[in-house]
């Protein structure tokens, strides 16, 4: 048994499969408007997803952080040791790690560079160690930024020098970490003790769960310190990256339905051309249809052939459609992402999906009219031509 | 007994402000084994006639009977269960579907009836109008008289009481429509059916058992 014999048993998708072949050229322009709708929708979209996460990679381990200063109503010129004390009092399940900053010139070997010192105790819950270690409690060696020590050549154990005290270099830190504080600088990192004339802490960072936890300590820890008693004073500024993301995530929301919206216009145009090629040919097969009802073909049979060829022509538009915007989405994650094969996860990949799904129902539901004028047509109007 | 009957139809046409009366109260029978030709000038009323007779059309006044069943008020899905079942036509220009091999259009009616195992009739019939080596051909691979046997074979697929045929030979050369005619004629007999023709035909004459003119919608006697 051929397979042209196998398919005859799904006459419907035999009919409308011979029919489409019989102009290819038109069915191809047909299907080639809906590969287009479908890249356009499919491609804007993962296009969304790959801005967004090039966006929340760039913001970092930021967004679940809040950073506590001294405000401009304080009476101390810094976070106080009580401040720290009562801070850590309200904090449930989160970590508060006081710095005190500064900045300075390191040399090594004739070379110079600027970085921002920070003294820290517990330095290993705010970097991330490329090499090396960063030690629970940090008390004599330092840490610092890869670009710094690559421009410097220096290598772990090397010592550093800062107010007249030497480090040795314990670990490098990745320093690309966004906008944060002292972002883009290069930083150096040493043990609190060697900021000990800096009466004040210059600021707490606290790092929550999640960017909700983070937002809800800022927002306890504000009240707590500059509403109660203190009408409209700011004794510590608290601010958190929580509600960055959350805009950006917000804007980015809207950029994807912007986007989908412009890819939804070009398969809507591709529907109207389905529509058109589909009663173009239904009104050239009048007669056709006319002999088929004449010799018994139901109504409704007639209405499923040309319904299942509409179908044929999304399906078919819909898939080639679906890969070509799989290459773009994978070029652009490429560019955007660094990591061509994250567009298949499935928070991009699902594009393709509704791209697809999109044109198929497209497809049918141009084809609905063509075939429900085809199907009732009069026999006898239709045998006439 | 006669297989199909029309009792006094009318058929009148509105177009536009104007009403035309196709068929002026015609009667018309035809038998089990009995191939009638209905002749008549264009324009006589000749083919509204053959679309009562085919069920492709109702009349505005008057009965239709098939096998002694009143098919009058039969809705359209209703008579298209009928046609299926009951009758199969023969066209003028064969009205083959040409993405399709001959075996596939012999098929065509009862395509859709799964439950039907169609292509050994098919077969048979293809066989039968001497077309057994041309299974797989499609219609622009046929010759006009080639592809009129593909439609009577189609038309003869469901097992028909009624074979309509609207000019079968208008298209073919003399020779070659003489051949179809016989064919009809041989397959009359072997199935038992009522054969309708109409036809502008002389040499269909020899072969009718019977014939009936029209003029302007009135049947002449």
């Amino acid at each position: 048994m051929s397979i042209a014999d196998t398919l005859w048993h799904f006459p419907s998708a035999m009919m409308a499969w011979r029919n489409l072949g019989r102009n290819r050229m038109r069915t191809a322009l047909a299907a080639l408007g809906i590969v287009i709708g479908v890249v356009a929708i499919a491609s804007l979209g993962m296009a969304g997803v790959a801005i967004q996460q090039q966006a929340t990679s760039n913001l970092g381990s930021l967004t679940n952080q809040v950073s506590v200063s001294a405000g401009q109503d304080s009476d101390y010129d810094g976070v106080t040791d009580d401040q720290v004390e009562e801070i850590r009092s309200l904090l449930t399940n989160a970590q508060a790690i006081p710095q005190k900053t500064n900045s300075t010139t390191v040399s090594s070997r004739g070379k110079e560079a600027y970085v921002s010192v920070t003294g820290v105790t517990d330095a290993n819950a705010l970097y991330d160690v490329t090499e090396g270690t960063a030690p629970e409690r940090l008390q004599t060696g330092a840490l610092i930024s890869n670009s710094t020590a690559q421009q410097l050549g220096l290598e772990l154990g090397d010592p550093v020098e800062y107010d007249g005290h030497l480090y040795r270099i314990a670990g490098l830190i990745d320093s690309s970490s966004g906008f944060g504080p002292g972002g883009g600088r290069g930083e150096l990192v040493i043990p609190i003790s060697g900021l000990a004339d800096q009466q004040y802490y210059d600021s707490v960072t606290i790092t929550a769960d999640d960017g909700d936890a983070a937002s809800n300590i800022a927002n306890r820890l504000d009240e707590h310190f500059n509403s109660e008693g203190h009408e409209d004073e700011e004794i510590l500024r608290v601010s958190s990256y929580a509600n960055v993301q959350g805009q950006i995530s917000s804007f980015m929301n809207t950029l994807q339905l912007a986007l989908l919206g412009i890819g939804g216009i070009s398969l809507i145009v591709a529907s109207v051309a389905i529509l058109n090629v589909m009663l173009m040919s239904t009104v050239e097969r009048r007669g056709e249809i006319g002999v088929l009802r004449a010799v018994g073909i139901r109504r409704g049979e007639v209405l499923r052939m040309i319904l299942t060829e509409a179908a044929l022509l999304g399906t078919l538009g819909g898939l080639v459609g679906a890969l070509a915007a799989l290459a773009v989405g994978a070029m652009m994650f490429h560019v955007l992402v660094g990591d061509a094969s994250a567009a298949l996860q499935w928070s991009s990949a699902r594009y393709l999906v509704y791209g697809f799904a999109f044109a198929v129902f497209a497809s049918v539901l141009s084809g609905i009219y063509p075939a429900w004028k085809a199907a009732n047509d009069s026999p006898v109007e239709a045998l006439r031509g | 007994m006669s297989v199909i009957e029309l009792h006094d139809v009318v058929k009148r046409y509105e177009s536009g402000a104007q009403t035309v009366t196709a068929l002026k109260g015609v009667d018309f029978h035809a038998d089990r084994g009995e191939m009638v030709t209905i002749i008549g000038p264009s324009g006589s009323g000749k083919s509204t006639m053959l679309n009562m007779i085919g069920l492709l059309d109702t009349p505005t006044a008057g009965t239709v009977l098939l096998d002694d069943r009143d098919v009058t008020d039969f809705t359209e899905d209703e008579l298209t269960e009928e046609r299926r079942t009951n009758l199969g036509f023969v066209f003028q220009d064969f009205h083959l579907l040409p993405m399709l091999t001959a075996v596939e259009n012999v098929e065509l009616p009862s395509v859709w009836d799964t439950s039907v195992d169609r292509r050994d009739r098919a077969i048979d019939l293809l066989k039968r109008v001497g077309l057994g080596d041309r299974l797989d051909h499609t219609p622009d691979e046929l010759s006009g008289g080639q592809q009129q046997r593909v439609a009577i074979a189609r038309s003869l697929i469901n097992g028909p009481d009624i074979l309509l045929a609207d000019e079968p030979t208008g298209n073919l050369d003399q020779d070659t429509g003489q051949t179809i005619l016989e064919e009809v004629t041989r397959l009359k007999q072997e199935e038992n059916i009522a054969v309708v023709a109409v036809t502008h035909d002389e040499q269909m004459l020899e072969y009718t058992d019977r014939t009936v003119r029209i003029v302007d919608g009135v049947i002449q006697q």
